[in-house]
């Protein structure tokens, strides 16, 4: 069998901000995604026992999960800029932008959060979170997409 | 070169946080002018909820050789200064004035929200380490001036409150009511407290201040016991015993929890005409620049003052579950509003003779100030004229001057107490001092 032709067409886009191989956005975006789900989870264990310490995990959990996607947002930004490949793809602008609208939205959140008791969970609170991982099952979907049919950082296989 | 830049950037920086946080905290509504809310109906505005909490402290500039402003008619001179955050203050049969320096314990961290708060509150006060004892004053020749000082009570444990019954001294530390035996003149106790009664304290202690006085004829002591939280956010578990005044039987310690419902009750006092309990009531926060007035109040055996559940009345706090119409429907209104955020922590009837008849048989009020309202208010002790052992009349400013320039705090006024010539004592837990107040024509 002949070695493929070099055409740029046929090699993956490349992650720019990477630990060997490993591109850095997709190992850190796990982290915001569990926390704005399981936000979801204690707002609703809250909503229904009223027990302060569910609203209180809640809290924990936006801030941390703000914390991981500011580095996961640069590190995902410059691989979405560095490459026109990733740029071309459609998938790659809903996940960018539907991503920046999740964390907008949770930073939202996490202020109705710092309100004491009930308010600062039901109803906006509790929305919120709702809507946050809604928009997550979308935002998620693309960036795998991103990966398993675009093969973005994804390394070139040898030729069998 | 990266200095200057930075040096450049940071005003603009400053800015930029500073339009983007009010745009955030201060989309709420405009303070109103605190008079409205001053007497026995207050002005309600509707509830603001904010986005993120308001907090706007004073910032700490201290006297610098400078005393507070009186009224006409009266002059300020310091009592004692170089002090460790002094909070409360009692004067001894003998004249001695005993000051307790005090702090509350560290405050825990469960939400992140509290990250930052502790750390606003610590700017609000003296960088000095507070003390953990009482210190007693002594004015040997009555011009005002104490010539002795000393340390009367030692190793305690965020004391606040003080009372003397007889020659039982009762001091409330933050999770304990003590008694010491004290002999007329003694400038200092070793002897070690007996425990009368257990006073709900940490692991959280929100509201650490344990307030104390004696009823008229010594037979029981009453003990204001402050919420465990702003509305219920610490779980309703950490409010049992809490947000009350207790009535403990001096004899035996029996307690019981007189009236309910008061948030944080400071100042126990009784009304020296009709014998009734008074106190001074710090009401809830972030529900807006002018919700909910602070209040002075005659303080009903039984009664049920609102909180958490509701203000004023009938006004439903929606922060609260599982709500309670039940104990809505009960609540009671108080007495006199003071106006929102001015944090009253000191009251004394004037009894004496010292000041100008104008201040005889009303109430002096210390309002310790605002942390969370864009225009800063409190900072001052007021005068509360009474009749027939009721309000009567509007507030007056008595002592200002601890604000300067809108939001610059030199001090802030806690504890009164009324001294052996009849002069008013104030004092400052941020300005470290004591300020004792006199005829202007007088001692």
């Amino acid at each position: 069998m002949a070695m493929p032709t070099i055409n740029t067409r046929y090699i993956n886009p490349r992650s720019r901000v990477s630990v060997r191989g490993h591109p850095l956005h997709a190992l850190l975006v796990p982290i915001p995604i569990s926390c704005f789900f399981a936000t979801l989870v204690t707002d609703i264990v809250y909503w229904r026992t009223a027990a302060m310490l569910w609203a209180d995990i809640s809290a924990w959990l936006l801030v941390i999960g703000l914390s991981f996607s500011l580095f996961a947002v640069a590190a995902g930004l410059i691989d979405f800029l560095a490459d026109g490949r990733i740029r071309e793809l459609r998938a790659a602008w809903i996940h960018a932008f539907g991503n920046i609208a999740v964390i907008v939205l949770s930073i939202v959140n996490a202020m109705i959060h710092t309100r004491d008791a009930y308010t600062s969970v039901v109803p906006a609170g509790l929305i919120l979170s709702a809507v946050v991982v809604v928009m997550l099952a979308v935002t998620v979907w693309n960036g795998s997409s991103l990966v398993y049919r675009h093969g973005v950082g994804v390394r070139e296989q040898e030729a069998p | 070169m990266i200095a200057t830049r930075e040096a450049n950037a940071t005003p603009a920086a400053r800015v930029a946080t500073a339009a983007l946080l009010l745009a955030i905290a201060g989309c709420g509504p405009a303070p109103i002018d605190p008079s409205r809310q001053v007497g026995a109906d207050p002005y309600l505005p509707a509830i603001h909820q904010y986005l993120l909490p308001p907090m706007h402290v004073a910032k700490v500039v201290g006297w610098n050789g400078a005393t507070p402003s009186a009224a006409a008619g009266l002059k300020v001179q310091p009592f004692a200064t170089g002090l460790a955050n002094p909070r409360s203050l009692y004067v001894l049969p003998n004249g001695d004035v005993l000051v307790v320096e005090t702090g509350g314990p560290p405050a825990p961290v469960s939400r992140p929200k509290e990250l930052v708060m502790n750390w606003v509150e610590k700017m609000a006060h003296s960088r000095t380490k507070p003390g953990q004892r009482i210190l007693l004053f002594r004015d040997l020749n009555g011009d005002g001036v104490p010539d002795q000082s000393s340390v009367f009570l030692d190793h305690l444990h965020s004391p606040f409150g003080v009372v003397l019954v007889d020659n039982d001294l009762y001091v409330a530390d933050t999770d304990a009511l003590l008694r010491f035996p004290y002999t007329t003149g003694a400038t200092q106790i070793t002897a070690a407290g007996v425990k009368l009664c257990d006073l709900p304290g940490g692991p959280i202690d929100h509201h650490w201040t344990k307030s104390l006085t004696a009823s008229p004829d010594g037979t029981f002591l009453y003990a204001g016991v402050g919420s465990n939280s702003n509305i219920t956010e610490n779980g309703m578990q950490a409010e049992v015993g809490r947000a009350s005044i207790w009535q403990i039987e001096r004899a035996t310690g029996a307690h019981r929890e007189f009236a309910t419902g008061l948030r944080n009750p400071n100042g126990l006092q009784f009304e020296p005409q009709t014998h009734t309990l008074w106190a001074v009531v710090n009401e809830r926060d972030e529900l807006g620049p002018d919700l909910v007035p602070d209040y002075l109040t005659s303080v009903r055996d039984g009664a049920f003052y609102g909180w958490p559940y509701s203000y004023y009345g009938q006004h439903i706090d929606p922060r609260v579950r599982p709500q309670r119409p039940d104990l809505v429907a009960k609540a009671i209104v108080p007495d006199y509003a003071l106006s929102s955020h001015v944090a009253p922590l000191g009251l004394v009837f004037y009894t004496g003779t010292n000041l100008p008849a104008h201040y005889r048989g009303g109430a002096f009020v210390g309002e310790h100030g605002s942390w969370d309202r864009s225009v800063l208010n409190g900072y001052k002790i007021v005068y509360v004229p009474f009749s027939d052992g009721r309000p009567a009349g509007p507030a007056e400013d008595v002592v200002t001057g601890f604000l300067i320039d809108g939001d610059k705090a030199r001090g802030r006024p806690v504890g009164l107490a009324v001294d052996g010539q009849g002069a008013l004592l104030i004092a400052d837990d941020t300005g470290n001092s004591v300020w004792r107040v006199s005829n202007a024509s007088g001692t």
